[in-house]
């Protein structure tokens, strides 16, 4: 090191900054769950705007600069179109529950199958390979939406992207790890008019996906406990369903609270509902709905085999039976039990008829 | 020897849960939550708190009303599950809270205010729950008559 | 609950297609048996279980170098006709893929971390005012490009087609990795007595945000340019780090970082190797971004800061602290060099004046 001679005066140091720091004096301490997000909102730094003017992607809380670029083309910019009430939990606990497929499953339980029984496991993954793709694609084309003011539901999403990646590649290695393969993609998350990757609102595009789509998913995971024929099927299934339940989460709190925070948007929110449940519930998307490939196959593993098909089938409807069920239970605790009440929604009537 | 269902039994798989990380399977980890557990005429409170279980104690009825959820099962699906446990070191896949769950029509799990946010907690931490029930493999077991 | 919400009997609902269980089990078609394009996988685990890249076997590890198709359709697995087309606008392999994507998705997995529980928080003292100010600006600087990085990132990724998942899923990790570092970057900031600073003029972030020519464009700004200064930036800020909690957070993000870099010098090798014009046109961005990062390195937030806490104070900033991060920018510069000359990019005739004079020292 040199001795202490100043540098040239292009290099001159410049302490001006120093004095536009934001809000001064923060000292945040860790609870008994750490130092997590919703310890660091204090003071200012947890003011949420209702209204975003953030347009150069600045941290929530920080000093604005005049001449800064804006750079931000952000069209969530309100509170009401993405916040929810426990986002800074959602995203801990996510980072909490990480699980990695290659070392948490137990692969080597796996054990040759037959034919029949081989071959619905693996259409099943290939749909479900095909279906995390859009879990995976949709929430990440909304971070970049969205102001980074709202940065705690900006990173439940982040944490879903991963988890969805995670999802696309277990399915993908069971397919090709037990003497099978990928079989025939099933064309249901592709261009659909409504559908999950074409709504132009988040609140529209999360009613579709967490509510609706995932939630038909997340049963259908649980129920791998009971059609997985070895650990690792089973555990695969468990694991997926814990992070879907998350995803489920996110969906039913953001709606809960756009219920309460919008109140003007709640018929549109009831139209959202209203096509969800016209084609996720019954369309291609759900196995455990409409006749599909998908649901031949589910059929075939709840069976345990071809034979025992019609068992498999039976079941099959007890699937679809949770699945209104809790459908409907979860857009109750979002706030919209009206729909079920007042003859809006076909799934009480649907429900009824799986007794 | 612990009798189970008791709060010494529930005690002495807390302990085993909260001793040995070994026990906290991937896909497992930190988690907040209430729960209660409906085993006959005996009811037991549960808490999660991060990584460990900071708290299980025998509760009454009201104290279950406060809960996120409440696994209720026959005391038979309890004594089946937890001797399952016993004799393989962990639940066989056909004896998970999960498995159970779904073999039921009304499964086992359910919000004490009816809300399905909540009963959704019982899927979010179920691994936690699980890693529970598999911790009581070490600790020695008979079952009230 | 279950009473009131079957209120209505079962009744055919042809609409809205619902199996009528008083129909009875439908006859199975079964037209998917034997649907497939290779049967007959099995895939052992290694010595680290069943990895991303081990299942890349058969016609199932062949990668292609125009993916066609523009549905969601598994590579390798049997595809539909009829099926409307997605805005999967990069399908060629030399616009995205980097050989190493399916281990650094792996690697990303295994190296996670927990900012709330992991970082030892107990270990941050008070430090002095000055230079608390310093270490909050630098945070504050590294969340916006960590912002940026996770703007750009997510923009692109539901353009890329799933023929080259491997890299998608792995940028699925890189996305949590930015929202890591955003989180462990405010939260330092906001646990030591001190706040946030004030936001980057993001000169770079701007040309990063508004690269849309493709994605290759984007990463020769964000990690050949910017990020190989970030990686001099948190290398220099985890050797002057001042307790263990700024030590977790910066080799933390270090390693994050570098698998970062290495998809994207690795994405960067490929496209200048299986692309005409590639590297010239990486050489013209390059010039234009230079210009760009030239302005951003003479502005005097980061040097400053960085000078501060390299100084130990304001007085040591003037001498020792921003001679020292001269350094750091003379070594970024030849880092940047030595790779751009690794993808045949010729930058050192028509450096920018500006990074020749900072290499002159």
């Amino acid at each position: 090191m040199s001795e202490a001679t100043e540098m040239p005066r292009e290099h001159e140091i410049d302490t001006s900054w120093m004095d536009n720091m934001a809000e001064w004096g923060i000292t945040a301490k860790p609870g008994k769950r750490g130092l997590t997000l919703a310890d660091v909102q204090v003071g200012s730094y947890g003011d949420l705007p209702k209204v975003s003017d953030n347009m150069t992607g600045r941290p929530r809380g920080s000093t604005a600069r005049p001449e800064a670029y804006r750079v931000g083309a952000y069209q969530v910019h309100t509170l009401s179109e993405i916040w929810l009430e426990n986002a800074e939990y959602l995203y801990e606990e996510a980072l909490q529950r990480q699980w990695s497929s290659a070392t948490d499953i137990p692969w080597h339980t796996l054990k040759p199958l037959p034919d029949d029984v081989e071959e619905a496991e693996c259409l099943l993954c290939t749909f479900f390979n095909e279906v995390e793709f859009v879990a995976g694609d949709v929430p990440a084309r909304w971070i970049a939406r969205t102001t980074p003011d709202y940065l705690e539901a900006r990173n439940v999403l982040s944490a879903q992207v991963m988890d969805e990646a995670r999802h696309m590649d277990v399915f993908r290695k069971r397919a090709l790890a037990n003497g099978g393969g990928l079989m025939r993609m099933s064309g249901a998350t592709s261009g659909f008019v409504g559908s999950i990757d074409l709504a132009r609102d988040f609140t529209e595009m999360s009613t579709r996906l967490h509510i609706s789509g995932e939630g038909a998913v997340l049963t259908m995971f649980r129920m791998g406990e009971l059609f997985g024929q070895n650990d690792a099927e089973k555990t695969m299934y468990r694991l997926c369903a814990q992070d879907e339940a998350r995803h489920v989460a996110f969906g039913v709190m953001h709606l809960r609270c756009l219920g309460e925070t919008a109140p003007e948007r709640r018929e549109e929110i009831e139209c959202y509902l209203d096509e969800a449940e016209a084609q996720l519930m019954a369309g291609q998307q759900n196995p455990a709905g409409r006749q599909s490939e998908s649901s031949e196959a589910l059929a075939v593993l709840l069976g345990g085999g071809s034979e025992y098909y019609d068992e498999g089938h039976k079941k099959l409807l007890v699937i679809r039976r949770r699945q209104l069920k809790e459908y409907m239970k979860r857009v109750i605790s979002a706030g919209f039990a009206d729909r079920f009440e007042n003859g809006r929604s076909p799934v009480p009537a649907q429900y009824a008829a799986t007794a | 020897m612990e009798v189970f269902p008791s709060q010494e039994w529930f005690q002495k798989v807390r302990e085993a849960y909260n001793s040995d990380r070994e026990l906290h399977s991937g896909g497992g980890g930190a988690c907040d939550t209430t729960a209660g557990f409906s085993i006959g005429e005996n009811r037991y409170f549960i808490e999660f708190a991060g990584l460990d279980c900071s708290q299980v104690r025998q509760c009454s009825e009201e104290d279950l009303a406060t809960t996120d959820f409440v696994i209720e099962m026959p005391m038979e699906t309890w004594r089946s599950m937890l001797q399952d446990v016993q004799k393989n070191g962990k639940a066989s896949s056909n004896m998970t809270l999960n498995s159970i769950d779904l073999e039921l029509e009304e499964g086992i799990a359910f919000s004490p205010i009816d809300d399905q946010y909540k009963q959704d907690l019982f899927y979010r931490y179920n691994q936690n729950f699980q890693d529970f029930f598999d911790a009581s493999s070490r600790v020695q077991t008979t079952f009230e008559s | 609950m279950a009473d009131k919400l079957s209120s209505k009997a079962a009744s055919v609902d042809r609409e809205s297609k619902i199996v009528d269980p008083t129909k009875g089990v439908p006859e199975p078609k079964y037209d998917w048996r034997g649907l497939t394009n290779e049967w007959g996988v099995r895939v052992i685990p290694g010595p680290h279980g069943l990895r991303l890249g081990d299942i890349n076997v058969g016609s199932y590890g062949e990668v292609p170098d125009y993916w066609q198709d523009q549905t969601r359709r598994p590579r390798g697995s049997v595809g539909r006709p009829g099926i409307p087309p997605l805005p999967y606008s990069l399908r060629s392999k030399h616009e995205l893929w980097a050989e190493c994507s399916a281990d650094l998705y792996e690697e990303a997995i295994q190296r996670r971390w927990i900012p709330a529980t992991e970082v030892p928080w107990d270990s941050l003292k008070t430090l002095p005012d000055d230079i608390e100010k310093a270490v909050c600006q630098m945070c504050t600087e590294l969340s916006q490009s960590a912002n940026t990085e996770l703007e750009i990132i997510t923009y692109w990724q539901d353009r890329m087609s799933y023929g080259y998942f491997e890299v998608k899923q792995y940028l699925a990790t890189a996305t949590f990795d930015c929202a890591r570092q955003l989180e462990a970057l405010r939260k330092r900031a906001l646990s030591n007595g001190g706040g946030l600073g004030i936001e980057s003029r993001g000169r770079v972030n701007r040309i990063i945000l508004e690269s849309s020519g493709g994605w290759t464009e984007a990463v020769v700004y964000l990690y050949l340019l910017r990020g190989t200064y970030i990686t001099r930036l948190l290398t220099g800020l985890l050797s002057a780090a001042h307790n263990e909690a700024e030590a977790f957070i910066y080799s933390h993000m270090l390693e994050d970082h570098a698998r970062h870099l290495t998809y994207g010098y690795d994405h960067l090798e490929y496209a200048s190797t299986h692309h005409d014009d590639a590297s010239l046109i990486m050489g013209t961005l390059l010039a234009v971004g230079e210009a760009h990062m030239a302005a951003e390195l003479k502005e005097g937030v980061v040097s400053s800061a960085m000078a501060i806490i390299f100084g130990g104070g304001i007085k040591g900033a003037r001498t020792h602290g921003m001679e020292r991060y001269l350094v750091l920018v003379r070594d970024f510069i030849n880092d940047y060099l030595a790779i751009c000359r690794t993808l045949g990019i010729d930058r050192e005739k028509s450096l920018h004046p500006v990074f020749k004079r900072y290499l002159e020292g």
